[in-house]
């Protein structure tokens, strides 16, 4: 009979008979753990990534989902129930939905567990949601992960899935707690965290120093505190009350600035002699006008976090880990398009959609975006022309077209070369009733916009409108100035800003804990945040596109036309 | 009073607050069981197909429904909640078109369509299991519906609504129960 089959019934029989067949398990698991853990016939990175499979994925070596049983007799799926679900990807634990995960990384397993708060101990029964305990053995271990009992005897929540795991399968999964944030990361010192950002060679220097002054300017403030922490002891005294993370108040921020230079193939090997030079914890903000992919990639295969890059091109993953961006850049601005269209579904009667995609990076990420996810929505393709660099699209060619395709929509991705293909529309009796353009490509130029083409242009518009976001500018404006922000590229600042808000919160959610998966992992938990720019950003596990909106707007009447919005900021 | 004296009472304070305030073990609160009359807003919301779905129409059923509210990459409580739906599901075998099972989303920003589907196939939810997504302001407005308003997806809690048809009276459950717990509110409500 295989050891599955052994646990199964120990299992089953304890729920009728729990305090005798309880005492007989915890004596027998005890036993066969203790040799196993000694006794996988592995290499030691092939354990490792078997280990790494059943607590990331619930996955065990055969390949069948863990199983395991909830709330006492809820059964369910190891792959719904994983290890990192609740602890994790960096087992540092997590507070949700009012249960309290605690720490499962070795260091914390492997010694006594107490319940503390800036140092001070609390006793157990002002918090009995933590569970304190004395340190777990191999076998204790085995015993909580199977039974849900600690090495003091207590119960733990019944939401910890008791799972089903064999003496290999338990020995693996212990192996690998023991590596989990075992070491602190790269970068992180006493006294300092080291930070860099990398720009790149195509982007013109206002818009770097734009994105760089307020980095260097909350860099120069927080280590200003440190002179002042230790001159004015009333200041530190009072700081200390108030911050959750203590140790962070002494701790100094360095950023260097990483310069790419020539074509985006030889960029990996820039950032791999930047980093062997200078291993930072993480990479902040940063700017690129090309594809932010051979950034993103290093970043992945470095494990380096890299926080809010400014880039109208990331990567678009479900999957990747260490990047978080704004948002999806241009290519979210297409989605908003494809999801606009689907909403005013009675107004296409059937009819197909018309793209005419300038062949340029904006043209296509805002198709891609489009098309994906029109795709996703379970509509045929668009029929898409696309024009060459300098190609002009002549009345005549927009006739014949909207003549033989009698399009319900007509999607234009191009720059300032759009306003023509608008004022061909106007008299033209194929007209459809949706057009769209993108506000982030025609640029300043969504001004330009004739009167009499503004009731059937529809814009994406990725920010909050300008009218609303005035009421942002009292609390930044300190800041711009000091970051010599101009309107030419308030934007860029702000980015700046967004990422300087959520580093300092990220940093002080660590709580001395620096690990570069902790780091997403508190972000993670982040409660949604109102700040310029966006309308809102939001978090979650796993989730690495802040901002998820885009509105759809047109233009007012009149000679200085405000912007009308006309939808949600996230359409469904 | 001297600041040291002073900064003691303040952390004697905030501590106290946080100590009141913080969540318990589970086991040691059985859920919480109410009666309730609910009166559902008028509100167009999304399902997992990218169908537009009345929500009244979907709770004035006459077999019993359910709701929770959850969102897709939810961690610790959603994951519970959902297990408990899809285990009433295979208890109920063939009967499971018998209840209507309803997830609202509290993350509407990021709970698509498509990210709704993933979730229920990586549950195996059977038909009759939708996951409603919707705007912002109409989610807030089903939530205040239920008293379940929260400003923030991260303050959740665990809370399960079960309508009887007979009646269109809800069985608020706040807490979280066994498989065999939650099946028994759902045959009080009249399951079968």
């Amino acid at each position: 009979m295989s050891n599955r089959t052994n646990n199964c019934i120990v299992q089953s029989l304890k729920r009728l008979l729990p305090g005798v067949i309880l005492c007989c398990s915890l004596f027998a698991l005890s036993a066969t753990v203790i040799e196993d853990v000694h006794a996988i016939d592995l290499s030691p990175s092939e354990a490792f990534l078997q280990g790494e499979r059943i607590y990331r994925d619930g996955v065990l070596p055969s390949g069948e989902p863990m199983q395991a049983v909830i709330r006492g007799d809820v059964d369910v799926p190891g792959t719904s129930f994983s290890c990192v679900s609740c602890h994790l990807r960096s087992g540092l634990g997590s507070i949700e939905g009012g249960v309290v995960t605690p720490p499962t990384n070795g260091r914390t397993l492997f010694q006594p567990y107490k319940v503390q708060y800036k140092q001070v101990k609390v006793d157990q029964k002002f918090y009995p949601a933590i569970l304190q305990r004395p340190t777990y053995t191999d076998a204790s271990l085995a015993t909580a992960l199977r039974e849900g009992i600690t090495p003091s005897g207590q119960v733990m929540n019944p939401v910890m899935p008791r799972y089903y795991l064999d003496d290999k399968e338990m020995a693996l999964l212990i192996a690998y707690l023991k590596t989990l944030s075992d070491q602190p990361a790269p970068g992180v010192t006493e006294t300092e965290i080291k930070f860099a950002t990398v720009i790149t060679d195509d982007v013109p220097s206002a818009q770097a120093e734009a994105m760089l002054a307020p980095l260097e300017e909350y860099v120069r403030h927080k280590n200003s505190m440190i002179n002042l922490f230790k001159k004015e002891k009333r200041s530190a005294r009072m700081a200390a009350t108030m911050v959750t993370s203590g140790e962070l108040m002494y701790k100094k921020l360095t950023l260097s600035r990483w310069m790419l230079k020539g074509p985006p193939e030889t960029w990996r090997s820039q950032l791999e002699e930047y980093y062997r030079q200078e291993p930072v914890f993480a990479l902040l903000g940063g700017i690129s006008n090309s594809d932010w992919k051979p950034i993103h990639d290093f970043s992945e295969a470095n494990h380096l976090p890299c926080l809010f890059p400014q880039t109208d091109y990331p990567v678009i993953s479900t999957t990747d880990w260490y990047t978080l961006y704004h948002s999806k850049g241009i290519y979210q601005e297409g989605e908003a398009a494809a999801r606009f269209l689907n909403e005013k579904i009675a107004a296409l009667q059937g009819r197909n959609v018309l793209q005419i995609v300038r062949n340029s990076r904006q043209g296509q990420a805002l198709s891609t975006g489009f098309q994906e996810t029109w795709r996703d929505l379970g509509f045929a393709a668009p029929v898409t022309v696309t024009l060459g660099e300098k190609e002009v699209l002549s009345k005549e060619q927009l006739q014949k077209l909207l003549y033989a395709n009698l399009p319900a929509a007509i999607l234009v991705w191009d720059g300032a070369e759009s306003l023509a293909v608008l004022e061909s529309l106007v008299t033209s009796s194929e007209r459809p009733a949706i057009t769209i353009v993108s506000a982030s490509y025609l640029g300043d130029k969504i001004w330009s916009i004739p009167e009499q083409e503004r009731d059937f242009t529809f814009m994406t518009y990725p920010y909050r409108l300008p009218q609303r976001e005035e009421s942002f500018k009292r609390f930044i404006e300190p800041f711009m100035k000091k970051a010599n922000s101009s309107a030419a590229t308030e934007v860029i600042s702000k980015k700046s800003y967004i990422a300087t808000q959520m580093l300092t919160q990220g940093l002080m959610d660590l709580r001395g804990n620096y690990y570069r998966d902790n780091l997403f992992d508190v972000i993670g938990m982040m409660r949604d945040q109102e700040l310029p720019l966006y309308t809102r950003l939001s978090f979650g596990p796993g989730q690495r596109y802040a901002s998820k909106g885009c509105y759809m707007v047109q233009l007012d009447k009149g000679a200085k036309p405000a912007l009308i919005n006309k939808s949600d900021w996230v359409i469904h | 009073m001297n600041t040291a004296r002073l900064t003691s009472i303040f952390l004697f304070l905030f501590a106290s607050v946080v100590l009141v305030s913080s969540p318990s073990r589970a086991e040691e609160l059985k859920y919480k069981r109410t009666i309730e009359n609910y009166t559902m807003p008028d509100v167009t919301l999304v399902n997992q197909n990218g169908a537009r779905v009345k929500l009244r129409s979907l709770i004035t059923s006459d077999k019993p429904v359910v709701v929770d509210f959850i969102y897709g990459t939810c961690t610790t409580i959603c994951p519970v909640l959902s297990a408990g739906f899809v285990n009433l599901q295979q208890k109920l075998g063939p009967k499971s078109s018998n209840v209507q099972l309803i997830s609202i989303s509290i993350d509407p920003e990021n709970d698509t369509p498509k990210v709704m589907k993933e979730y229920l196939q990586r549950y195996r939810a059977k038909a009759g299991w939708d996951f409603l997504t919707g705007s912002r302001e109409n989610i807030d407005k089903v939530m205040r519906a239920f008293n379940a308003y929260i400003p923030n997806k991260m303050s959740h809690y665990p809370l399960t609504l079960i309508r009887n048809p007979q009646d269109g009276k809800w069985v608020r459950i706040f807490g979280l129960t066994s498989s065999s717990e939650f099946l028994n509110e759902y045959k009080k409500v009249g399951g079968i």
